[in-house]
């Protein structure tokens, strides 16, 4: 097994943990019933597409200012990655909200921004897949990533002027019992395990299909990174 | 060289080509005419439930008569490889993509011209300061965000898939806060002061941003 492998072999033993904690650990929501255990991996993969999708905006940035493919690869991982998470957060929230709403789907802030994140970065990866791989198309994604991350908040805030429905914050309103609490962080710390070892194997990924479509840094990169390591001091 | 009468000469470049033309200003007219005409077709309006449902009609009908206006703003230059010639001089890319967003934002004013009386016209709805000012708010950011991407896919292939696919997500907020102020402009219970102050905010904040952002997206 290589490391990516190993990685990975980790990672899922890591969700399969979290799963026993959810299911046989945390005690059943004297309210909901079992559908609260939804909660443990709707919130986990929620604030893990956050993280990927800050990855992307940093990536992004980096990527403007230096040309570094290595970046560019990272928020490419982090893009794909975070549209995932999302898709998990989204089917799992709507599920939920059937059971405890009575309706798949209401027009709340959190909800609408969510979606919203998700059809920007899918239109991420649709950039990615139909502009030709190389500098234009990077810099092009760079933009579009760092104007998604800032439209989410905006999304989100000018929607809650109006209404309201998803609950706020309940993790750090100490709402939650020991025992769910242990359960929320453990499931919240493999689920970000897992995420890093997608974008960790994404980029390798990305970076084979970078060697096979012919994408190298450009020349004036390679050199001023040379010089830096020219005036580096040789041990 | 001045930015301001660099983005002046880009601005009267493209509405001196328009007025020669006439091209997209009538097509525009037509199409959101049209689209008034499928909304109501589409809506069954009355005086009843005019001015919950006539804004709605408005923000669909100008948000894809945006995306075509700021799709063509870039087509002319790429299909006679202008822009590489204006962006050769010594002009800041900052400065020519500010006059290209003016110009966009003009035709879309031009459109709205059109819409926003015959809207009045059809559907009863009132035509007030209220109701022009908080489209005019809208245009003004949405022109900034529009132009800037499309400028991106200008150089892109299935540019006509990824325009709308990428601006609209990005117009979202402008959509929610001018279809807010516009419904209560129109006499339904709602805060117009508040809905206009965010559509302000919005305007500042992605006007700022596109001008951080044009200098990596035309530079080349």
């Amino acid at each position: 097994m290589n490391r990516h492998e190993k990685a990975a072999v980790g990672a899922v033993a890591l969700m399969l943990l979290a799963a026993g904690a959810i299911f046989l650990y945390a005690p059943t929501d004297y309210l909901q019933g079992p559908v609260q255990r939804i909660f443990y991996l709707h919130v986990s993969s929620a604030i893990a597409a956050y993280g990927c999708f800050a990855v992307v905006l940093i990536g992004g940035i980096v990527y403007l200012r230096n040309e570094s493919l290595a970046a560019d690869r990272f928020a490419r991982a982090g893009a794909l990655v975070g549209v995932v998470l999302t898709t998990v957060t989204l089917v799992m929230g709507s599920l939920w909200a059937k059971k405890v709403w009575g309706a798949y789907w209401v027009w709340d802030a959190r909800l609408t921004s969510t979606l919203v994140l998700w059809i920007i970065y899918a239109g991420y990866l649709t950039v990615r897949r139909l502009a030709e791989p190389g500098r234009q198309a990077a810099r092009f994604a760079a933009v579009v990533g760092i104007f998604g991350f800032i439209d989410v908040p905006v999304v989100h805030f000018s929607v809650t002027w109006w209404n309201t429905q998803h609950p706020g914050a309940v993790i750090i309103n100490d709402a939650l019992p020991p025992e769910m609490l242990a359960t929320f962080f453990f499931t919240m710390f493999c689920t970000l395990v897992l995420a890093g070892v997608m974008i960790a194997i994404r980029y390798r990924i990305e970076t084979l299909l970078d060697e096979r479509h012919g994408v190298t840094e450009p020349a004036r990169v390679v050199a001023a990174r040379g010089a830096e390591a020219g005036a580096e001091p040789v041990p | 060289m001045n930015p301001v009468r660099v983005a002046v000469a880009v601005l009267r470049k493209d509405l001196r080509s328009e007025w020669r033309t006439r091209e997209l200003v009538p097509a525009l007219a037509q199409f959101v005419i049209l689209a008034l005409l499928i909304g109501n077709f589409g809506f069954q309006i009355d005086s009843r439930n005019a001015a919950s449902i006539a804004p709605g009609i408005l923000w669909l009908a100008l948000v894809f008569a945006g995306l075509v206006a700021f799709g063509r703003a870039f087509a002319a230059e790429r299909e006679q490889a202008s822009l590489e010639a204006m962006l050769m001089t010594p002009a800041s890319p900052v400065a020519v993509f500010a006059g290209k967003a003016m110009a966009a934002f003009g035709l879309l004013v031009l459109c709205e011209a059109v819409m926003l009386p015959a809207l009045s016209l059809f559907f009863g709805t009132p035509l007030s300061i209220g109701v022009i000012a908080a489209v005019l708010l809208a245009s003004v950011g949405m022109a900034a965000l529009g132009c800037l991407f499309a400028a991106m896919v200008a150089r892109v292939r299935a540019r006509e898939l990824l325009l709308p696919l990428l601006t609209l997500p990005l117009w979202i907020p402008f959509i929610i806060a001018g279809g807010s102020a516009l419904q209560s402009a129109m006499g339904l219970p709602g805060n117009y002061q508040e809905a206009v102050g965010l559509l302000i905010d919005f305007d500042i904040l992605f006007i700022v941003l596109t001008s951080l952002a044009a200098r990596f997206v035309l530079d080349e």
